[in-house]
């Protein structure tokens, strides 16, 4: 492990009046995973979008490989679940979606089809990204937005609560991917203890 | 100001087109049943057309009757209507899936991701088009013998630039304010209006004729009439549509980029 992914710094946000995150310090190094905890509210999720650049922070910096979160650079070298289920095209397939986001990602088609390919085989999904999305399972849609932040090999890798809706199975498969991808930064918001004994130490955030 | 396109451009608009497309084709009988509404409604203004027959071509921009003079304001309302609530309503859809943050995450510049919106309501009302017209001409007999199709092409490609920019300022704010389609619904009705599109601008009350001669819909009206019926005189108003989409492309990119930096500002991009 050496040389810090995500690098947050005297992070603030506020919405409104409310203040959800209030000056958190987190370095996440190269191969390193940290649990994200904390009860509801505390602000997991919100630091999460921070670092991927959805949200900016009211205060603070945060950076992505040395570059600020939500530029283009820091987009390129993050891949990340969102604790939605909603964010695929209901009336497409798993493959196509999977393809979809790899063409945002990928120079060429015929790389982001190489790389939607091995992923689906990697973690062995090939009947759930068969199927149009809007008739997978809960837990099937999150298998699927975990194969999506695999893709375009980012550096760190921000999951919200990724093992939520999964069975043993696909739970196993997710820390299989992980592990053949020690080089990976990881941030992991998660209630579950089973979670944090996959992970090297973990980050409190107060209620 | 944003610069409209770079060399990741290309790609990230197929991909999103190519997106669009699957997801429209997935919809198998909504764009048959969407072209036979709009065929009945071309066909009201035949009818209507055929109630009041005596008027002068002259009046006409050079159409040889009210129905031919219609029809272009019906064709080309459409392709008008696609560019900019074609746009808003992707948005809009986006906003409400959950898609909208996903796909803002991926490393593709807002200016691109603008584009790629845009562009499947273009190709598509680009099409669509071409069928009215064609339906017209083998079904209620409108004589097109004297077109020129190449500067028909041409005034559509120069109003769909000019109206995707206007398309992308409705969806800066659609993106700002959520449920504000209204908005783009009547900016485009009345643009449209007020350009000429189902009656000569000459019977609009006398103040509103300075504001119709600004609008221009007006040029892109005048310019399809010409080259429809006339076979010729369409090239001021494309080169007046193409200069006032030269200065408005960049603007509503700029403006939709500064739509998408707030929205992160404020940490809104996934409510609807």
């Amino acid at each position: 492990m050496a040389g810090a992914v995500v690098e947050a710094q005297g992070v603030r946000r506020s919405f409104g009046r409310r203040e959800v995150l209030g000056g958190v310090d987190l370095v996440v190094e190269r191969g390193e995973r940290v649990a994200l905890r904390g009860p509801n509210g505390s602000g997991k999720s919100t630091l999460l979008r921070c670092v991927l650049g959805s949200i900016q922070p009211s205060a603070g910096t945060v950076l992505v490989c040395g570059e600020p979160a939500g530029t283009l650079e820091a987009r390129r070298r993050i891949g990340a679940t969102l604790s939605q289920d909603r964010s695929f095209y209901l009336r497409l397939s798993g493959r196509d979606n999977l393809l979809f986001f790899a063409r945002l990602r990928l120079p060429s088609l015929r790389a982001a089809r190489a790389e939607v390919q091995q992923v689906v085989d990697e973690l062995e999904i090939g009947a759930i990204a068969a199927q149009r999305v809007s008739r997978c399972s809960t837990g099937m849609t999150q298998q699927l937005g975990f194969a999506r932040a695999l893709l375009g090999a980012p550096a760190a890798l921000l999951l919200d609560e990724p093992t939520r809706s999964l069975d043993e199975g696909a739970t196993a498969g997710m820390w299989a991917a992980l592990d053949r991808r020690p080089d990976l930064a990881v941030l992991i918001a998660t209630h579950r203890d089973e979670d944090v004994t996959h992970c090297h130490r973990t980050h409190d955030l107060a209620g | 100001m944003t610069w409209p396109v770079s060399r990741q451009s290309p790609a990230v608009v197929r991909a999103i087109a190519r997106r669009d497309f699957d997801n429209a084709r997935s919809y198998r009988l909504a764009w048959g049943l969407e072209a036979f509404a709009a065929l009945l409604g071309v066909s009201l203004y035949y009818f209507i057309s055929e109630t009041f027959r005596e008027v002068d071509p002259a009046e006409l921009s050079g159409a040889p009757s009210y129905f031919a003079f219609a029809l272009v304001g019906v064709v080309l309302g459409f392709v008008i209507q696609s560019s900019t609530i074609g746009l808003t309503r992707r948005i809009r859809e986006e906003q409400l899936t959950g898609t909208l943050e996903a796909v803002v995450v991926q490393p593709v510049r807002d200016a691109d991701l603008g584009l790629g919106l845009a562009c499947y309501p273009f190709l598509n009302s680009g099409l669509r088009a071409g069928v009215y017209l064609l339906g017209a001409d083998l079904v209620l007999g409108v004589d097109f013998s004297r077109a020129d199709w190449l500067g028909l092409v041409l005034v559509l490609f120069a109003t769909t630039l000019l109206f995707f920019a206007l398309g992308l300022v409705f969806g800066a704010i659609v993106l700002l304010v959520k449920q504000a389609q209204a908005i783009a619904a009547i900016g485009t009705l009345t643009i449209t209006m007020l350009g000429g599109a189902y009656f000569p601008v000459a019977v609009l009350p006398g103040w509103l004729e300075p504001l119709a001669s600004l609008a221009p819909t007006k040029m892109a009206f005048d310019g399809a009439r010409a080259a429809l019926y006339r076979g010729g005189g369409w090239g001021d108003d494309v080169l007046g549509l193409v200069a006032i989409a030269v200065v408005c492309i960049p603007l509503g990119l700029a403006l939709f980029t500064a739509s998408l930096r707030w929205q992160r500002r404020r940490g809104s991009i996934g409510e609807y």
